[in-house]
């Protein structure tokens, strides 16, 4: 699957994969599109830990700013430092979509939501769904491309189902 | 005297599963399913480990195991941090050990083994 050719004939597109290769995934997406400019939401993983995954397999990290909702929880960090935007946590579900909204203004070429499966750990079906569907139509209001994860799983079919809706494509990896 | 081991995780599943591999093994097993539970449960039942979930809901994790002085904690975290970020959870005198979820139950039976015997 190139992920650059889908997002150049879709805008949005929801991205279902095994959780078996999620790892490989997200990083085979970030090589192809990190020379152009990345906005990458993380739910579950640091910034921290994400740019060192990168920068050990080569991704210049100089384009991508990293909305971290995952960091707070753990640990002591400001609102802000280079490269990142920390929010308080994965369930902040308005604090998130205002930042986005923000960096969609600045037309980044590309958003990376990694990722729908960690928000229901967090939040309920329903408030999510309304999320996705509000930040979905703000992107398609703006230039930016953007990629939305899920993880193949049972228990969250209905939710992926509800996405698959509001996106102009749905990829599932096998 | 069989060690005891405290649980904390919201997960009921984890839990379940921690408690019962645990305890066909001799532990004697307390659960509680935030950090304010897991704080009292402490407090009352003097574990000789604490299984902590990083992330949990009500008062950070972060918060609690400051009181918890004297505690050996070993965190479980599903959240991915870096290398430095894993060194500086550590740095706390009460952090014994960082398991990674999912964390295979042997893998983690013998981490027990090793931190209390």
């Amino acid at each position: 699957m190139d992920i650059k050719k889908e997002l150049s004939k879709n805008q949005t597109i929801l991205l279902l994969m095994p959780s078996t290769e999620y790892n490989k995934i997200i990083l085979d997406n970030i090589k192809k599109l990190s020379p152009k400019n990345i906005v990458y939401i993380t739910l579950n993983k640091t910034s921290d830990s994400l740019k060192e995954l990168f920068k050990k397999n080569k991704v210049k990290i100089e384009n991508i700013v990293f909305i971290d909702a995952i960091s707070k929880t753990i640990k002591n960090v400001p609102d802000q430092a280079e490269g990142v935007y920390y929010v308080s946590s994965p369930a902040a579900l308005t604090e998130i979509a205002l930042v986005i909204d923000k960096f969609l203004r600045h037309e980044f070429d590309y958003l990376v939501f990694d990722s729908l499966t960690n928000l229901l750990v967090y939040t309920e079906k329903a408030p999510v769904a309304k999320f996705v569907a509000s930040l979905v139509n703000k992107v398609k209001q703006s230039k930016t491309n953007a990629v939305f994860y899920a993880l193949s799983v049972k228990e969250q079919e209905a939710l992926i189902k509800e996405s698959g809706m509001f996106v102009d494509k749905v990829v599932e990896i096998k | 005297m069989a060690k005891k081991i405290l649980i904390v995780d919201d997960e009921p599943d984890i839990r379940n599963t921690v408690k019962t591999v645990l305890e066909k093994n001799g532990y004697k097993v307390v659960t509680a399913a935030n950090g304010d539970d897991g704080f009292d449960k402490w407090k009352k039942e003097k574990p000789n480990l604490v299984l902590m979930d990083i992330m949990m809901p009500g008062t950070p994790v972060r918060e609690i195991v400051p009181k918890m002085t004297g505690a050996k904690i070993a965190y479980i975290s599903v959240v991915r941090t870096s290398e430095a970020e894993k060194e500086d959870l550590m740095k706390s005198k009460n952090i014994v050990d960082f398991i990674q979820k999912p964390f295979d139950i042997n893998e983690l039976l013998k981490r027990v083994k090793k931190l209390v015997g």
